[in-house]
């Protein structure tokens, strides 16, 4: 479900035109803030406004991006909690004792530790989201032959990336008709149906697997995949506020750690 | 004309099965409209795969050209850039992410330079009508456009002859018929077409003759009236009497029309009623006019004005190219399928349509209407469009 909901808004949002290497300057580079950054505050900032901009800017669908958000939420609040009580340092805020051989403990510095490290995850989840959901794979595929990933690796994952859609409908037929005439419904049959849709997917893609090699000797296959290159140029007026954005984002994190502006 | 395929004797059985193909021997002529028909199982398939070289006959040779296929790596090559064969799954055929990377797959292992793989990607493109799609991923493309899209692959190698597996399988009537008009279309631009399939009715008004093809074997090879007139052979090949033909059978049983008179579209079939109802004509007094539009030759905008004068006029679209100027401009098109024959008939109501179409199809308006007037002894007009003139006409 969710790699065609991400495929859908990569290729739908209104970022689809700028130029891939613009976008991924802003995503890799607000993530690589996000991790340096010794407070909470430049991630949470970075992670609130990238998240404007996928939601205003890019019209990605709010259900949809609220949908992707909730899976690393969810889990990253429940290691916080794990984490709250592991890590010491500084006072005892709230001391607890289950059972009297058990002593748990929050400490201030487990809070702040907790609460930078929630706010390191939700900024470096935003701007890798930021990547996932504006730049469609096929523009990530040319990226990567710019930065010189050996042509063998790209065409193979050029390949998958197309036969990825075709299988996922094939496995979803396949389940269809198991649920139709009452698969699933026990738990010992449960595991018998997706063995059977495992094997019937394996049958299928070796299928799939001999046809590509027919259909690419029809096609007078000569070891040669075609690429298509950025139809849009860098342009300026994406690409100085995305500079702009992070040297700012920058600055305001340069300035916390040297202390010129002091956050209480 | 000039044979182009050719099989002599041609026999081939699956490892450990029995025969798929028994001994079989026809030829196709250059510009040539075939259709092999025949059911399920029949061997069109394997058949269809022996021209490009994919499947090497057990027993008697293929010549292309007049040349025995051979079958070393670089003289396939060669082969299948002339043979363009287009498989009846299309999500079989297309193997790159995006359309564009598709239908340069062949020209770049051709070894094209960037260039001219651009040029022929932008050309079979817009040929297929497909302009525009270049970035677009195959799994959000709708089947007749995954179709259309595995077609331009096949076209960009500008082959010879095109070899289609069941062109028509999984698309919806409207989508069958707007292939078969590309198929058409593509024969009038000189491709050689070859189509398999069991669509008696799709075949019938289509090819220029039918082979049919049951348990390996030929059955009859002939002019689709004949080939699909029998109707003991056409039982055997487990196939159907195209409606039109076994209606003109039906009348010609009653006495009330000739049996040698065989309709192949409904124009044809209302000629035989109207000269069985000679007091009775159903044709109007005074028949419409067609007017011709080339977009080829000039911008459709510029006979808005003449449009817009003749508000109840019904207008037909022949070719891709001219199907898309017609959706640039936002016109309602009555017609995208055996348009000249609907204009006539129109014309023969005393209605006036406009036909819009390409250089490629231009020839052909005024060479049906004259034949059918020829045959059925009445006057249709056909006008030549001009955009430069905003009257806009000329006879």
């Amino acid at each position: 479900m969710f790699e065609t909901l991400l495929d859908d808004a990569a290729q739908n949002n209104a970022f689809r035109h700028i130029h891939p290497g613009t976008k991924i300057l802003l995503g890799l580079g607000s993530l690589v803030i996000c991790l340096v950054s010794p407070t909470p505050v430049v991630p949470v900032l970075s992670g609130l406004i990238l998240s404007m901009v996928l939601l205003v800017p890019a019209r990605i669908p709010a259900r949809i991006y609220g949908e992707l958000l909730l899976a690393p939420v969810v889990f990253s609040v429940f290691s916080i909690v794990v984490l709250l009580f592991m890590l010491g340092g500084g006072d005892v805020v709230w001391e607890f004792s289950p059972v009297p051989w058990i002593h748990l403990t929050i400490t201030t510095n487990a809070i702040h530790q907790s609460v930078l490290i929630l706010s390191r995850v939700f900024g470096c989840m935003v701007s890798l989201f930021f990547i996932a959901l504006t730049i469609p794979m096929t523009d990530l595929f040319n990226v990567m032959k710019r930065c010189r990933v050996p042509v063998e690796l790209i065409d193979l994952m050029m390949i998958m990336y197309r036969y990825i859609f075709i299988f996922y409908d094939q496995a979803k037929e396949i389940w269809q008709a198991q649920k139709m005439r009452l698969g699933y419904q026990r738990p010992k049959e449960s595991i018998h149906s997706f063995s059977m849709l495992c094997g019937m997917l394996f049958i299928s893609s070796w299928i799939a697997g001999e046809d590509i090699v027919r259909a690419m000797d029809c096609r007078c296959y000569n070891g040669i995949m075609p690429s298509l290159d950025p139809m849009e140029p860098v342009r300026m007026q994406s690409f100085i506020p995305v500079v702009l954005y992070l040297s700012g984002l920058g600055g305001i994190l340069v300035a916390i750690t040297t202390g010129i502006v002091v956050f209480s | 004309m000039k044979v182009i395929l050719e099989a002599r004797d041609v026999s081939y059985h699956y490892p450990g099965d029995r025969e798929a193909i028994r001994g079989i021997s026809f030829h196709v002529k250059k510009g040539e409209k075939v259709a092999l028909v025949g059911p399920n199982g029949a061997g069109k398939s394997t058949l269809l795969q022996m021209f490009n070289g994919m499947i090497r006959p057990g027993k008697g040779t293929i010549l292309f050209d007049n040349e025995p296929i051979r079958y070393d790596a670089s003289s396939l090559r060669q082969l299948r850039k002339r043979v363009g064969y287009v498989m009846q799954n299309a999500d079989r055929q297309i193997i790159a992410p995006t359309v564009y990377q598709d239908v340069a797959f062949g020209p770049a292992n051709l070894g094209y330079d960037e260039k001219a793989i651009h040029e022929a990607v932008a050309l079979a493109l817009r040929q297929v009508g497909m302009a525009g799609f270049e970035r677009r991923p195959p799994h959000h493309l709708s089947g007749g456009e995954k179709k259309k899209v595995a077609i331009a692959g096949v076209l960009a190698m500008d082959p010879d002859i095109l070899v289609f597996d069941e062109p028509t399988s999984g698309l919806d009537p409207s989508g069958s018929e707007d292939l078969m008009e590309l198929l058409e279309e593509l024969n009038h631009e000189g491709k050689t077409i070859f189509i398999s399939t069991h669509d008696v009715e799709l075949a019938y008004p289509w090819a220029d003759r039918v082979i049919l093809l049951l348990d390996g074997e030929i059955l009859e090879e002939n002019v689709p009236a004949v080939a699909f007139g029998d109707p003991e052979l056409v039982r055997k090949a487990h196939l159907s009497v195209p409606i039109l033909l076994e209606l003109s059978q039906e009348l010609g049983r009653r006495g009330f029309a000739q049996p040698e008179q065989k309709p192949r579209s409904v124009l044809d079939m209302i000629h035989i009623l109207e000269n069985l109802l000679q007091h009775k004509t159903c044709c109007h007094p005074s028949p419409g006019t067609i007017s011709v539009f080339n977009v080829d030759e000039g911008d459709l905008s510029s006979v808005s004005v003449w449009m817009q004068a003749r508000p109840g006029i019904c207008i037909g679209a022949m070719g891709t190219r001219a199907k898309m100027c017609a959706a640039k401009e936002n016109l309602t098109l009555a017609f995208t399928y055996g348009v000249i024959d609907k204009c006539i008939l129109r014309a023969l109501r005393g209605q006036d349509s406009l036909i819009l179409t390409t250089n490629a199809m231009a020839a052909r308006v005024g060479a049906r209407v004259e034949a059918y007037c020829k045959e059925s002894g009445t006057t249709i007009c056909v006008i030549p469009l001009m955009s430069d003139s905003d009257t806009g006409s000329r006879e």
